[in-house]
């Protein structure tokens, strides 16, 4: 299997406060991975780290087996073309609608035309079942709203592999079952993904691998079915707790 | 104590120095945001005028007046056009729109910059594969730079109508006088030299308010102590390097 993104033994720290202890893991491509583990372990440092929005202490990044983590700023503004994140809180421009937000993207890095472009955001919009927000700004919108909005915004522009940060925490059963049709249409379309959750049903539905985060360190990794079965006392706690 | 303090402002000197090479080197480049740029200039221009306009009128009257009364005692008042018009654009003017732009748009862009930043915005522009000096500093440092300029010669002007007024009512000056003697008294230089000074404080302004800005911190509360740091900082870089500014510009066109 093409490995599309390695991230090998990194660690990172915020002053004194350890977070990432020697992260070791593969994504394989068209692969999408479950990323668990309990709140603050660092699960969106992680995904942070891997597009250089942090800087990691030590170990590498590749994509493509290229490394990725020693690249300059200027440097990473085309593999974030490529690698999008999907913000844990949206993250939405909250001066410009919805329509400026999902489109950014587009005027920035496609030479569309506006008609093109409108189309293209209409046709996002419909898709994440909003489109009757387009011209509503971030405020006027729900939590749900909003983080659907900002993973819209992420996925316009076609990238190689989508970093989902809880993309269906604070929705309602509906917009959850919504989200999960949007990511296995990702997937079918060989997009690869890291979807970091607590919501352990939804990671089964869709993620090949499972990989918990806790200490610092990758405590599991391995298939969905071995991590359902799996004796590990830590897996089952977690199984049950969340 | 003093140490630490000393050695964390020479950090931010430090930090400041780069942060305006970045921004010339981005302003220099392309992608240039034209339509931010025109935003921005209407946000930080073209919304300050009436109250720069304001200032300026009462500035001029209340000059003449004073002046006026003052040197009228030693039978001076036909001075007053010269000294109310060449105090008003060679210093009132320049300093009194500046420290007001200060208070308005320093405050303004480092809360709108930090807020920005405290909500991850800015982290959404980098992770979108675009560049946050670009799409933000730029537009705003380049409109400060021109406007400022405008809006002081404007106020300046403006001042130097509202003594137009004052003198002939006040002091039986007939405008043709009034005029005669502002004109033959301002010269170009003055003009040009004022507007260089208030393009330098606009840099000011807006380079010390959009570092801020990105420098926030600790949620809204740091919103807050961003914009109070940049008015009080850029109050007191403006009217020190005024002095200096204006010792230069002397030594050139005098
Ligand atoms: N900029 C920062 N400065 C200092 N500490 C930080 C910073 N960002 C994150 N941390 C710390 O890093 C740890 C990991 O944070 P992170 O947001 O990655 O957690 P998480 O696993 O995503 O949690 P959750 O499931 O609640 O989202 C936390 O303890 C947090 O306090
Ligand atoms: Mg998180």
């Amino acid at each position: 299997m093409q490995k599309i993104l390695e991230v090998k033994n990194v660690f990172k720290n915020f002053g004194f406060k350890k977070v990432h202890n020697g992260v070791s893991f593969d994504l394989n491509l068209g692969e999408t991975i479950g990323l668990l583990g309990p709140s603050g372990t660092g699960k969106s440092v992680l995904l942070r780290s891997i597009i250089g929005l942090e800087e990691i202490d030590d170990g590498e990044i590749l994509y493509h087996h290229q490394r990725i983590d020693n690249l300059t700023e200027v440097e990473l503004y085309k593999i974030r073309t490529r690698i999008s994140y999907s913000f844990q809180n949206g993250a939405l421009f909250d001066s410009d609608s919805v329509f400026e937000n999902v489109a950014y993207p587009l005027f920035e890095h496609t030479k569309l035309n506006e008609l093109e472009i409108e189309q293209k955001v209409m046709n996002v919009l419909r898709i994440i079942n909003l489109e009757g927000a387009k011209d509503l700004m971030p405020s006027d919108l729900s939590g749900g709203m909003q983080k659907r909005v900002g993973l819209a915004r992420a996925m316009i522009l076609n990238p190689e592999i989508l970093l989902y940060d809880e993309p269906t925490a604070g929705l309602d059963p509906s917009n959850v079952e919504l989200v999960i049709d949007v990511m296995k249409k990702f997937k079918e379309q060989g997009i690869s993904g890291i979807l970091v959750t607590h919501d352990i049903p939804t990671a089964l539905r869709i993620c090949d691998r499972i990989l918990i985060l806790k200490d610092g360190v990758i405590n599991f990794n391995g298939t969905t079915e071995e991590f359902e079965n799996s004796n590990d006392s830590f897996v089952k706690t977690f199984l049950k707790y969340e | 104590m003093i140490k630490n303090k000393l050695k964390q402002d020479m950090r931010v000197i430090g930090d400041v120095t780069l942060f305006t090479k970045d921004t010339f080197y981005c302003m220099l480049s392309r992608p240039f945001y034209l339509g931010r740029f025109l935003e921005q200039i209407i946000h930080l221009g073209i919304e300050s005028l009436s109250i720069t306009i304001v200032i300026g009128i009462v500035t001029g009257l209340v000059m003449t007046l004073q002046f006026g009364y003052g040197l009228e005692k030693f039978g001076g008042t036909l001075y007053v056009p010269a000294i109310v018009s060449l105090s008003l654009m060679r210093e009132l003017a320049p300093i009194f729109t500046s420290l007001l732009i200060a208070g308005r748009i320093g405050s303004g862009i480092s809360a709108e910059i930090g807020a920005m930043k405290v909500s991850q915005q800015i982290d959404a522009i980098r992770a979108l594969g675009t560049n946050p000096m670009r799409v933000l500093v730029v537009p705003r440092v380049l409109a400060s730079i021109l406007s400022l300029p405008l809006l002081a010669t404007l106020s300046a002007f403006m001042g130097i109508l509202g003594g137009l007024t004052i003198a002939n009512i006040e002091f039986n000056m007939t405008p043709g006088f009034y005029v005669n003697k502002v004109l033959s008294t301002i010269k170009l230089s003055d003009v040009f030299g004022s507007m260089a000074k208030c393009a330098f404080f606009g840099l000011v302004i807006s380079i010390l308010a959009c570092f801020r800005g990105f420098e926030t911190k600790d949620g809204t509360k740091g919103v807050g102590s961003s914009a109070k740091w940049v008015v009080v900082r850029t109050s007191i870089i403006i009217l020190i390097s005024d002095f200096f500014l204006s010792k230069i510009l002397i030594l050139i066109f005098d």
